[in-house]
């Protein structure tokens, strides 16, 4: 079975630099995980998330700042908003929820991120590759 | 750009009668609206100027659809289908690019439905008070409305409403419809974003689902289904049998047999006629008709009504911008101009289109507050 393919989704700020001292500190993450870097988990929409979806993701993860640790004000709140919706829309489609989480981190905590992702990846490879992959992307030329 | 596909399409859509009279810009409500854009100049640069692709593409992107141009066209050009085959042919060679709206969250979900294992869950807002089937010869198609209730829950724009009212009209006429759980999109907003090999895989998983649950007749109440099953759907599906009935064109014959009274309502109204139950469908006097039978209600026409209505702003998900809003606070503006307290409509994009301008907190100054309902449950409230 070819292995679950998993996006993150993550903000530059405080999960990022647990990321990237995870990294220097040679913690281990997964293979299989693919990381996109925002400014801030507000920038990502609902539109964005169901793409990740369509373009091939079995489980999508928002790494995010606490609320009171955003630079910019609201960006967890949109990102909890958009985490729920999107959710709503993946029960319709038959996918499971499972596969869309979101989880905070302050800015020291590089160990629990590497766990998290690790777990996150192996709950993905239990339930197994998602059916629903998209033919075509988009219809955009890239 | 492909330059034999295009001199075929200037020859099938008749593009040389245009006698650059320029009616079609000036009905245009794009163009009404303030946006450089001008169906006559789009057909005079596809015949003579076709290296300023970037006018082209852009324009192509632009219209809305709404098939005014063609409704005044004295030549008989066919604007639609023109705009239909760039798109197709654009979004095969350059992409659709940044002409989404809502990022393309819901051509996204729609091309998600083509897989063909899908198991969805999209009939959990039924509940007992209506009556329903899993098998048998008539079916009712729901299409996009659980989805537009979730992304539009932000707007409180109720599309399941019309899914439950034309049901519980079907359930008086003794008709319990069959409800499919893996019916799919009715692939209307990605024929007409370009993306035909989707659309088409969309037909064929719906040809299969009602034919796996025996159903002979398909009732459909939304006016985009309606168009796309009963028109693009034989195209695509080689030997297609099923019989598409529009729900209104039921209810006018239920009506004309007398099988249907209504209660009174004390009520204005006016009516704004959806562009693919109009002018792409001839169905004018239905609706008004159906609203007539309606004891007390004083029904009350917009300026532009009918042939001449104006657009409700957007089509298929494409291109919305404060171009689409101006267009929908004119229309609002003259529903209440007739003096009418409600507005109904009969597609459910015109409902979230005119809906998302209520909402909108940057109009709360412009006094276009008004109630949108659509035709099924008005007609659904009041019958007896």
């Amino acid at each position: 079975m070819e292995p679950v393919r998993i996006l993150g989704i993550c903000c530059n700020w405080s999960p990022f630099a647990c990321y990237n001292a995870a990294g220097m500190a040679g913690m281990n993450t997964p293979a299989n995980f693919q990381l996109i870097r925002v400014m801030c988990i507000g920038r990502i929409n609902q539109a964005l998330i169901l793409r990740a979806f369509e373009f091939g993701a079995d489980g999508v993860i928002l790494l995010e700042c606490t609320d009171e640790d955003c630079r910019y004000g609201p960006g967890p709140e949109v990102g909890h908003e958009n985490v729920h919706r999107v959710r709503r829309i993946l029960h319709l489609l038959g996918i499971r929820q499972e596969r869309l989480v979101e989880r905070t981190f302050g800015a020291h905590e590089k160990e629990r991120l590497a766990q998290t992702l690790r777990d996150f990846t192996e709950e993905m490879a239990t339930l197994g590759p998602l059916m629903s992959k998209s033919h075509k992307r988009d219809g955009l030329k890239s | 750009m492909n330059d034999q596909k295009i001199d075929q399409m200037i020859v099938d859509m008749s593009l040389y009668q245009c006698l650059e009279c320029g009616k079609c810009t000036a009905s245009c409500p794009r163009r009404l609206s303030g946006k450089e854009y001008s169906p006559r100049l789009l057909a005079h640069k596809v015949i003579s100027e076709r290296e300023d692709e970037a006018y082209i593409e852009n324009s192509v992107w632009e219209c809305l659809t709404c098939g005014l141009c063609r409704e005044r066209c004295p030549s008989g050009v066919d604007f639609n289908r023109f705009i239909l085959e760039m798109r197709t042919m654009l979004a095969e060679t350059k992409g659709l690019k940044g002409y989404r709206a809502h990022d393309g969250a819901i051509h996204s979900w729609m091309r998600m439905m083509t897989v063909p294992h899908l198991k969805q869950n999209r009939l959990e807002w039924l509940d007992p008070s209506i009556k329903w089937a899993s098998s048998g010869d008539v079916a009712f198609f729901t299409g996009c409305a659980p989805y537009f209730n979730v992304f539009f829950a932000g707007i409180d724009a109720d599309t399941l409403s019309i899914a439950r009212d034309s049901i519980r009209l079907l359930n008086f006429l003794d008709i319990k419809p069959v409800l499919l759980p893996d019916e799919r999109c009715c692939g209307h907003d990605l024929l007409w974003s370009g993306d035909v090999e989707n659309f088409e895989r969309l037909c064929r998983l719906n040809y299969a689902s009602f034919k796996d649950a025996g159903v002979k007749e398909i009732i459909v109440s939304c006016p985009e289904c309606f168009q796309i099953l009963s028109e693009h759907m034989p195209c695509v599906v080689p030997g297609f049998d099923i019989r598409v009935t529009l729900l209104l064109d039921l209810l006018q014959r239920e009506m004309q047999l007398g099988s249907m009274a209504f209660r009174p309502l004390k009520r204005k109204v006016t009516y704004q006629d959806p562009c693919r139950l109009g002018r792409m469908l001839n169905r004018y006097a239905g609706p008004r008709e159906l609203l007539g039978l309606i004891p007390e209600m004083e029904f009350r026409e917009m300026e532009n009504s009918g042939r001449g209505a104006l657009c409700c702003g957007n089509c298929g998900f494409i291109n919305c911008d404060a171009s689409s809003k101006q267009i929908q606070v004119q229309r609002l503006k003259e529903a209440l101009a007739t003096g009418a307290d409600m507005l109904v409509t009969a597609c459910p994009k015109c409902m979230i289109h005119l809906t998302c301008t209520i909402r909108d907190p940057l109009m709360q100054g412009k006094k276009i507050q008004m109630e949108i309902r659509d035709l099924v449950s008005v007609l659904a409230d009041q019958i007896e």
